[in-house]
């Protein structure tokens, strides 16, 4: 277990300074995000002909409401903290590799249903949004992380099931 | 009779999602109560760490107010004028403390033996990650408003503004959600829970 949070902390801090850099923010998460707006955007307007799209704005045409998906909107740091854990838990790079990959998937499914529930929210009641964006929302998105792990670990246990006495991260923990 | 592993699962998320809201509710309420140990430690920190800088941290509601000895007039930093209250910035505590509602959901949805005092243990650490993220909160409002004059003060160990960055977007964007999963993580490796997820041949994959 100590292996393993060393690993997740070492490896979650470099990601997440490097992403925090200018060109990186420049060249793939500004265009990544501006990419989720346009998806929440095209999820919204066949179904509700009173909403309009402008890049990474959405706004409603009646009510004038308008949000704004800005960096730190695009679930970028839960897929960074997901991918820390699932390259310090000891497993083939195969699995790893799918775990990252459906992961940042659940992860942005999840981020989609956010933003959209957001903005409707907000053109409802303004207090309600700042609550659910601020408190709430970030709170599931890292249970959506959490669930992902679990269950990766989960398949893993599948794959090498485990005996009486488990070994732990490091092969060092067993319990009875 | 134990659970099968599925069910214990099932059973963590399902009581996940119930505790959720009742969590956050009494959360809210109790926010402005929940914050005041941190911002009177806020208060003592800052004001020794800066006295030339930090005039008080106080409490207002759920907010941390943190009054400098500085004014502003015509966008120039001047000293505040005896009696004046000086610049003043307002810091949303609830932005941190939201992590408690979210481990005590998690806390109390896991099948475990004893549940209060690893809760009380798991505060513990939380509001730690609390304090360090008021600080943090603080710091950036100090760097981005009073610029050089915060950070090229003479005998004063200051971070540089890239390690001031770097850590308000952790302690504000990642901790608040990722300190509760875990201290939660940690708490519950010995639970049925999370016991039967850890393969027995962690050694032998590659790492």
């Amino acid at each position: 277990m100590a292996r393993f949070v060393i690993i997740f902390l070492l490896v979650l801090v470099s990601l997440f300074t490097i992403e925090m850099q200018i060109p990186v923010q420049q060249k793939l998460i500004e265009p990544f995000t501006g990419l989720l707006a346009a998806l929440s955007a095209g999820l919204i307007l066949p179904f509700d002909d009173s909403v309009r799209a402008f890049g990474k704005i959405l706004q409603f045409g009646d009510t004038g409401f308008a949000v704004s998906i800005e960096a730190g909107c695009n679930g970028v740091e839960a897929t960074i903290v997901l991918i820390a854990a699932v390259l310090a838990f000891p497993a083939s790079w195969r699995d790893r590799l799918i775990a990252i990959v459906l992961g940042f998937l659940a992860v942005q499914v999840m981020n989609i249903v956010r933003i959209v529930s957001l903005f409707y929210l907000g053109d409802w009641n303004l207090e309600v949004f700042s609550w659910v964006h601020l408190y709430l929302w970030p709170a599931l998105i890292m249970l959506d992380v959490l669930i992902v792990f679990i269950v990766y670990l989960r398949y893993l246990a599948r794959k090498s099931p485990p005996a009486d006495n488990v070994a732990g991260p490091g092969g060092q923990h067993a319990t009875a | 009779m134990p659970l099968p592993e599925r069910n214990h699962l099932r059973q963590f998320l399902l009581f996940v999602f119930v505790l959720l809201i009742p969590c956050f509710a009494v959360w809210t309420v109790l926010s402005a109560r929940l914050a005041t140990p941190v911002i009177g430690l806020c208060n003592i920190i800052l004001s020794h760490w800066f006295p030339d800088i930090v005039n008080v941290v106080y409490q207002q509601g759920a907010d941390a107010l943190l009054m400098t000895h500085f004014d502003q007039v015509d966008g120039l930093l001047v000293p505040a004028a005896e009696g004046d209250a000086g610049l003043g910035f307002r810091l949303n505590t609830r932005i941190l403390s939201y992590s408690i509602p979210f481990y005590a959901a998690l806390h109390f949805a896991t099948e475990k033996e004893d549940y209060l005092a690893s809760f009380c243990w798991g505060l513990l650490w939380l509001y730690t990650g609390f304090l360090m993220g008021l600080l943090c909160l603080s710091l950036k409002e100090l760097m981005v408003t009073l610029g050089n004059v915060f950070l090229d003060q003479p005998g004063v160990l200051v971070p540089g503004a890239d390690a001031i960055g770097i850590a308000y977007q952790l302690n504000i964007l990642i901790v608040p959600t990722l300190g509760p999963a875990l201290i939660w993580a940690w708490q519950s490796r010995d639970t049925p829970l999370l016991r039967g997820f850890i393969p027995a041949q962690t050694g032998s994959v590659d790492a």
